[in-house]
């Protein structure tokens, strides 16, 4: 308590300094006074009673000094000066200064940026209790590369395995429900089991799970609904606890609140949680006897690894494969994973990448700091040693180039913070929409001093390095000598610089060529004036294909005779994304020939399309006609190959008149006669090669309408249009709300939809282009800072040279060949580091080879253009230099 | 005796606190005399080392101190006793009564044979 006192007093006496001084003369004065008076009194002469007096008193200074002291914290005093020292240094030289805040908020802006990125996507923990234990598992084929199950083995599987504390499963498709009450609204409705919740440890922040007898069919109709859905429908109000609500046209009672961190464990959108109500003995033999699709979780048991799980599932995966036909059997893997690779699946290298690109930038930025605090140690070791002889200590001197280092480090930390907030924005507002999580990204405390400290440490260690030295008394004779030891670790440091910066320029140039071939790749067809309106239609509000069959009926109607429209398609999807429904290429069946063998061919992808779809994306006919439009009505059912389907299914023969059926399994199916060959179109996204397609017409019949959950009910609209597409989309909306207002369209040009998939690559390519230019920039203001330094270190040396006739031209060789030095060993080294780093990136670029001899070499050479460049701007002064000054200097 | 003993560490407050509890208010210079004669000029007193204990003394809320003037007219700081000071000096001087005690007890076994 009394300790506490006295050091405030003594903290707020650091700043009523003067006052306190003052006062103390005043009372030392009268001290004196009181005490010669007494002496005189005693009979001593004025001199000899004020020397007694003073003697007395051991002396004015120190009895001042030993007041001072106790008056203020003299530790924080001299942290005060130093301060202000520092601050009177950085004045004076500003352009150090600011290189060394800027190098700072550089660095720590980008890391501290990426970091708060990566962080979420890497290392942040998945909001369900004790996420490290949950898994994905389930079957993999190659049509579905995501895990998924069958409900007959599903079931099988959790009444025999041993390896999980639980099993749970989600519907495979999440489709969408209609809130059909006062404010209708299409929602995200997942189905999930009694189990899901409790496996993945979450409890409702309302209300309960689901119950037993509510997760059998004819059970109560009962629904959890998101924090969000209890936020925008209903208020927060408790009240919606037990209240019924108006799911898809039948009433619903919500038993409970989701939390409001709750995600599904695939991260789709969930609206509305619904029970899965199924008999399980009858679900065994629907679907064709496999049981309803399902997406499976799973949480480990304590002290079991995922790869341990994953044996112990092989015999139940091995009884699986034999109830699976024989001819497909080969094609279904098991796979089990965690549910954050589940999550990340192709995210995270991208976010590794971006992690080692934006440390090797802060790696630049260290040395860089480290090499400018060097240099400016060295040109102040003259000061150090007039301060040390003048009696400061070591401690002292390194105390004062502490302070020194850590304000420089701190201004760059705030710099880098506003930085880094600024930055975080950008990415933002650039990112895809694929990285997830990206709009929940804040800067982080943690990631903020953890940069900081990085910061600090890193000026603490280069800063402090000449202060520990102990200044040689040499240099007080005023000759500036060479610390050659510095020098040679700048050397190094510049090295490393341009090494790393080579490897991050590389890495940038071989994204940006892969993202350019992705952008300028053929695709097959024309984007240009080209509309699209993706709309689905709810379950509720058009439950039989010939409702929905009636919508695009009278919509296609009303768009055709719209302003400026001169083409109107209806098709299932659009390229280049894959078609929704994709099937096996031994799955065809040719009238006249025998059967493919098993596990021949690969994939084929599928469309469901109308007669102008063709002529809508300009996807040439190579040969015969294509549907017409009496086809629509036929009974027979037309087909189109695409150009690479026929060359697979009929090679060096007339497609044309074939007839093939699909899915031989399903013998009932009718023959399809080919009609046309399409030339090929880009359709499994923008950076796979395309897979042989075909394409069946869609029907003015019911039956053709009559498919398979969501993708049945989401058609795509292609519109061709002369007009604006702005105008085009409006009147496009108009028509849609004319006939359902309460339908929601997404409208998007061909071209927008395509750049969307070339969203995540031009992402990197930004990102790595940024931390490319200031790696680059960091490297080359490190090499021209040592390179300038070595020159005025050398104007001596170099004023002897010319004193003694060397010429102009041989300054300049002097000092670029010291830059060519440097800048040719940290290219070498950057080439041999680039070659292992891009290796890295071979499973991300497009049409480049990671070991691109074009990029290395353009990259070297912008490399050691800079760098000359760089070296010139010293070796021009060098060659300036006046020899009579320069002898005459010191 | 030629020699004057320093002042132990920690007993130049109690001695200050002491002298201004009997003399009433006292300017730095009384003080020093004060417990230069008390000790019989067996203390050899820096007075300067005075003024920092004085300064700790108030900093800790024992003394206070006003400016005021002297017997012969000199302008002079007077310290005196705050209450937590007073009640400091009673604390101080039974810890220094009880410290005396134990070590005179040690130093009398100590003449003694076991």
């Amino acid at each position: 308590m009394k300790s506490l006192r006295a050091w405030l007093n003594r903290f707020t006496g650091i700043f009523s300094n003067q006052l306190r001084e003052q006062e103390f003369a005043a009372e030392l004065e009268g001290h004196l006074q009181l005490h010669i008076d007494e002496n005189v009194r005693a009979g001593m002469t004025p001199a000899a009673a004020r020397r007694d007096a003073i003697l007395k008193l051991g002396g004015l200074e120190p009895t001042r000094q030993a007041y001072r002291e106790r008056g203020t914290l003299p530790f924080l005093e001299t942290i005060l000066h130093d301060v202000r020292y520092s601050i009177r240094g950085f004045r004076r030289n500003p352009v150090f200064t600011l290189t060394i805040v800027a190098t700072l908020m550089l660095g720590i802006g980008a890391t501290t940026a990426v970091f708060s990125v990566v962080d979420r996507i890497l290392f942040r923990p998945l909001p369900y209790a004790h996420a490290d234990r949950l898994v994905s598992l389930g079957l993999v084929q190659s049509l579905e590369t995501q895990e998924f199950m069958l409900g007959r083995f599903y079931y099988d599987w959790r009444g025999a395995q041993k390896a999980f504390g639980s099993m749970t499963a989600e519907n495979a498709v999440t489709g969408e429900c209609d809130l059909t009450e006062r404010n209708p609204a299409q929602l995200s409705c997942p189905y999930v089991e009694a189990s899901f919740l409790p496996t993945l440890g979450i409890s409702p922040v309302l209300g309960r799970n689901f119950l037993p007898e509510e997760t059998r069919p004819g059970g109560p109709n009962v629904a959890l609904i998101s924090y969000g859905l209890w936020l925008t429908h209903y208020n927060l109000d408790p009240g919606i606890l037990n209240k019924t609500i108006n799911i898809d046209g039948s009433p619903v009672r919500v038993v409970g609140v989701l939390p409001k961190e709750f995600e599904m464990p695939r991260l789709q959108a969930a609206d509305v949680l619904l029970p899965i109500a199924v008999n399980e003995t009858e679900d065994r033999t629907a679907n064709g006897g496999f049981g309803s699709p399902r997406r499976v979780f799973a949480r480990l048991n304590p002290g079991v690894s995922v790869q341990q799980a994953e044996a112990e599932l092989q015999p139940l995966f091995q009884q699986t494969l034999s109830q699976i036909p024989s001819d497909i059997r080969h094609d279904f893997h098991l796979k089990v994973r965690s549910l954050r690779d589940r999550q990340m699946q192709d995210v995270s290298l991208t976010a590794w990448v971006l992690l080692g690109a934006v440390l090797t930038v802060l790696l630049i930025a260290c040395a860089n700091v480290a090499s400018l605090l060097m240099a400016r140690g060295a040109m102040r070791q003259r000061e150090l040693a007039v301060r040390s002889a003048l009696g400061a200590s070591r401690s002292r001197l390194a105390r004062q180039a502490l302070t020194e280092s850590v304000l420089l480090s701190l201004m760059g930390a705030i710099a880098g913070c506003a930085l880094a907030e600024g930055l975080l924005r950008l990415f933002i507002a650039i990112a895809p929409t694929s990285i997830p999580y990206l709009s929940k990204i804040h800067l982080d405390l943690r990631i903020i001093c953890f940069t900081v400290i990085l910061a600090i440490l890193s000026g603490v260690l280069f800063g402090l390095a000449p202060a520990l030295q102990k200044p040689s008394d040499a240099m007080l004779s005023g000759r500036t000598l060479t610390s050659t030891s510095h020098a040679t670790m700048r050397q190094w440091l510049v090295v490393a610089q341009i090494a790393a910066s080579m490897v991050l320029l590389t890495g940038a140039t071989l994204l940006l060529r892969s993202f350019r071939n992705l952008e300028d790749q053929n695709l097959g067809m024309s984007t240009d004036n080209t509309l699209t309106a993706s709309i689905t239609l709810g379950e509720h509000s058009y439950p039989t294909p010939q409702s929905k069959l009636n919508f695009y009926q009278q919509l296609t109607t009303r768009l055709r005779f719209g302003p400026g429209i001169t083409l109107v398609s209806v098709s299932d999807t659009i390229p280049p994304g894959g078609g929704g429904l994709g099937g096996r290429f031994e799955e065809i069946a040719v009238a006249g020939r025998p059967l493919f063998t098993p596990g021949t061919g690969g994939v084929v992808a599928s469309r469901l399309v109308s007669p102008e779809y063709f002529r809508a994306l300009n996807i040439p006919m190579v040969q015969g006609n294509g549907f017409r439009e009496e086809d629509m009505t036929a009974s027979q059912r037309p087909i189109v190959l695409s150009k690479r389907l026929a060359s697979l299914l009929f090679p060096g023969q007339n497609p044309l008149g074939q007839r093939l059926r699909f899915d031989r399994l399903m013998s009932t199916e009718a023959w399809s006669t080919v009609v046309g060959v399409a030339a090929d179109v880009k359709n499994s996204g923008l950076t796979k090669e395309e897979v042989p397609e075909y394409y069946r017409l869609r029907r003015n019949l019911p039956g053709d309408w009559e498919c398979c959950g969501t993708w049945g009910r989401t058609s795509v609209i292609v519109v061709r249009s002369s007009l604006p597409p702005d105008q085009t989309a409006r009147w496009i909306r108009m028509q849609v709300a004319t006939l359902d207002p309460t339908l929601p369209v997404d409208i998007a040009t061909l071209h927008q939809r395509v750049s969307k998939l070339a969203d995540q690559p031009r992402f990197q390519a930004l990102l790595i282009g940024f931390f490319a230019a200031t790696g680059f920039a960091l490297a080359i203001i490190g090499l021209y800072g040592v390179i300038a330094y070595s020159v005025s270190q050398r104007t001596r040396e170099i004023g002897v040279r010319m004193a003694l006739g060397a010429q102009r031209a041989c300054v300049y060789q002097l000092v670029l060949k010291e830059g060519a030095r440097l800048a040719g060993w940290g290219i070498a080294a950057g080439i041999a580091c680039s070659l292992a780093a891009t290796l890295l990136l071979r499973s991300i670029l497009f049409g480049v080879q990671s070991w691109d001899v074009a990029t290395l070499a353009t990259v070297a050479i912008v490399l050691a253009a800079a760098s000359l460049l760089a070296s010139y701007i010293p070796a021009h002064r060098a060659a300036s230099i006046n020899p009579v000054e320069a002898l005459r200097a010191e | 005796m030629n020699e004057k003993a320093d002042v132990k560490q920690g007993t130049l407050a109690l001695m200050v606190l002491k002298t201004i509890e009997t003399l009433g208010p006292l300017h730095g210079y009384g003080i020093a005399r004060r417990i230069e004669q008390t000790s019989g000029d067996l203390l050899s007193l820096n007075y300067g080392t005075l003024y920092p204990a004085l300064l700790k003394l108030e900093q800790e809320g024992y003394l206070a101190s006003e400016w005021g003037v002297s017997d012969n007219n000199r302008k002079a700081k007077f310290y005196k006793l705050t209450r937590t000071g007073r009640r400091q000096l009673e604390k101080e001087t039974r810890n220094w009564e009880q410290t005396t005690a134990i070590l005179a007890r040690f130093l009398a076994g100590a003449e003694e044979p076991l």
